[in-house]
């Protein structure tokens, strides 16, 4: 009988005596940590908490760059960008796993293959930056997006798909335009489509989730944004700070920032990558708002 | 001293006296539990802020968690090697030179440091690398030898021989992640010190003979000289477009094998 109900992945559970959730791995023997602005601050998942995965277990070690080290059942899998995998027994086997658009992918810098490991075995994978794990298990008919890159792995039960960001601007300087996509040209989305599955990323720094409001907005940086739910919608908002002229083409001339609209959960982690905007002159793009100073 | 009140270092099996917080030779801390995964692999010692061990008539203390700096006290006569690029700073009466080796110019070609920095005691220098980490503390006793993928060793005693294996096999070469050689270091006639980073996490698993254990090649930081690695491509098809292939190290046992979690390559300049 569920005894309790994990604040971080909201998972019910009968926690016994276990100290973490078996589900995404959050210390259940601390408390919240929330800032006055309302982000929840992802507890890192402590050093060799297990995460129950159907038959299959994920541990998780280390606490600069976390190893996620599964323990494949027979007949389990998982699949993942293959630059990820840190080491494998040879009982593994791998193979790769079909994804549609591969075209695509390839001028989108996404890879083009995923691979999948099956179990029995053990099977361990690890990024490339200091940071922490972010298990999200999914229940049947969850959905979240992810912004490129930042999926680590997924039980088998999950389903892969992208789409477009739909978020662009284009720039011109002289007679050349140049069009920028400060969120990438597409996203990850992972669902559960029939059973539960675990689903890892990995954020560069420390991760924060808030949940918006219905008709809640937020303003965040586009590289700063690690998963929202499906149901959050997303625009562009460009800023111009009081003090720059609007002829002085330079690069604090403008900040672009990603506005997130509730309902939904978003998550944010704080080492985000640098967009670079040229400064060019703005001549479109996708619905926007904008606010001068 | 009693030989069953003694603590044995659970990381580098030295013996310490009843009490001891942390090990006198390599800094592990003796009264927390060993952390080894389900696998089977076991996380480097979190080495203590401030924390101090011997080497010689020398000693180390280890500064910070996040980039930690090794600083090091050098009694008169002792010496320590490093790449010059990891030396953080230094008193003012620290003489330095150049340790001489052998096969410069194949060292040049292969991209491994050219110049390898002695600093002289008395006197205290400092070492770190530049990215977050772990400082892997391994005593070698006399007769041990380790390989060392290039650039990852920060510092060694001066009782400890250094010299460089080549890797065999154009495939190991060429896929293996390390380049065309690593760096060998051999204990002789007395106890050495060898600290390496590791950059992430660290963690070591010791292989019975003839077992083995597939690796990313550039996780791998460092194992026992008995260990060998064979570099093995997985091809992955996708049909239309080819595929792609994977390149696995396979490290066959006996010996421990050393791996860091964050395997991105950083590029150093010699």
């Amino acid at each position: 009988m569920a005894n309790y109900t994990c604040r971080w992945c909201r998972s019910q559970l009968d926690l016994g005596d276990q100290v973490t959730c078996p589900m995404c791995g959050a210390p259940v023997d601390v408390r919240a940590e929330v800032t006055r602005s309302g982000w929840c601050e992802l507890p890192p998942i402590p050093d060799l908490a297990r995460l129950q995965c159907g038959r299959s277990v994920c541990q998780i070690e280390g606490t600069f760059v976390p190893v996620a080290d599964f323990n494949l059942a027979p007949g389990d899998g998982v699949y993942f960008a293959h630059h990820v995998l840190l080491w494998r027994e040879d009982s593994v086997s791998l193979s790769p796993l079909p994804l549609r658009g591969a075209l695509k992918r390839v001028f989108a810098g996404m890879p083009v293959v995923m691979t999948q490991a099956h179990g029995p075995g053990h099977v361990a994978f690890s990024h490339d930056s200091p940071g922490e794990v972010v298990a999200l298990p999914l229940q049947p008919g969850m959905a979240v997006d992810v912004r490129e890159h930042l999926f680590l792995v997924a039980t088998l039960g999950v389903a892969y798909d992208w789409f477009q960001t739909g978020l662009w601007f284009q720039t011109a300087d002289g007679d050349e335009q140049e069009t920028h996509y400060p969120l990438g040209v597409y996203m990850d989305r992972f669902s559960a489509p029939r059973e539960p599955g675990l689903l890892l990323l990995y954020a560069a720094g420390n991760a924060f989730v808030r949940d918006l409001g219905p008709g809640e907005t937020l303003l965040i940086k586009p590289t700063a944004l690690l998963y929202k739910d499906a149901g959050v919608r997303m625009q562009l908002h460009f800023e111009r700070p009081a003090g720059t002229w609007r002829t002085w083409r330079t690069w604090g001339e403008r900040y672009v920032w990603l506005r997130l609209h509730g309902p939904g959960r978003v998550a944010v982690h704080s080492a985000y990558g640098r967009f670079e905007d040229p400064g060019s002159n703005l001549v479109g793009s996708s619905p926007a708002t904008s606010w001068s100073w | 001293m009693d030989v069953g009140t003694r603590i044995e270092c659970q990381w580098c099996k030295s013996q310490n006296p009843p009490g001891a917080s942390t090990c006198a030779t390599c800094g592990a801390p003796l009264n927390v539990r060993n952390l080894v995964s389900d696998s089977g692999w076991r996380e480097a010692p979190r080495l203590r802020d401030m924390t101090e061990f011997r080497f010689g008539q020398s000693t180390c203390q280890v500064e910070g968690e996040i980039v930690p700096v090794a600083e090091i006290t050098l009694a008169p006569g002792d010496w320590v090697y490093f790449e010059h690029h990891v030396m953080l700073w230094k008193d003012d009466s620290v003489p330095m030179s150049v340790m001489p080796l052998p096969g410069g110019v194949k060292r040049a070609l292969a991209g491994m440091p050219f110049v390898i920095s002695v600093a002289q005691g008395p006197g205290r220098i400092a070492f770190s690398r530049d990215a977050s980490g772990e400082l892997v503390v391994l005593p070698l006793l006399p007769g041990q030898e380790i390989d060392v993928r290039e650039h990852a060793f920060l510092v060694a005693s001066h009782s400890v021989g250094y010299s460089y294996v080549r890797i065999k096999g154009l495939k190991n070469i060429l896929f293996g992640g390390q380049g065309m050689f690593m760096d060998r270091f051999v204990a002789g006639g007395q106890q050495g010190l060898l600290i390496l980073h590791g950059y992430g996490n660290v963690f070591e698993r010791t292989l019975g003979p003839g077992e083995s254990i597939l690796l990313e090649p550039g996780s791998f930081l460092y194992k026992d000289a008995s260990v060998t690695m064979q570099v093995e491509t997985q091809r992955l098809s996708t049909g239309l477009f080819g595929g792609t292939g994977m390149n696995l190290a396979r490290m066959i046992g006996p010996g421990r094998v050393g791996i860091q979690s964050m395997y991105v390559h950083h590029h150093t300049e010699g």
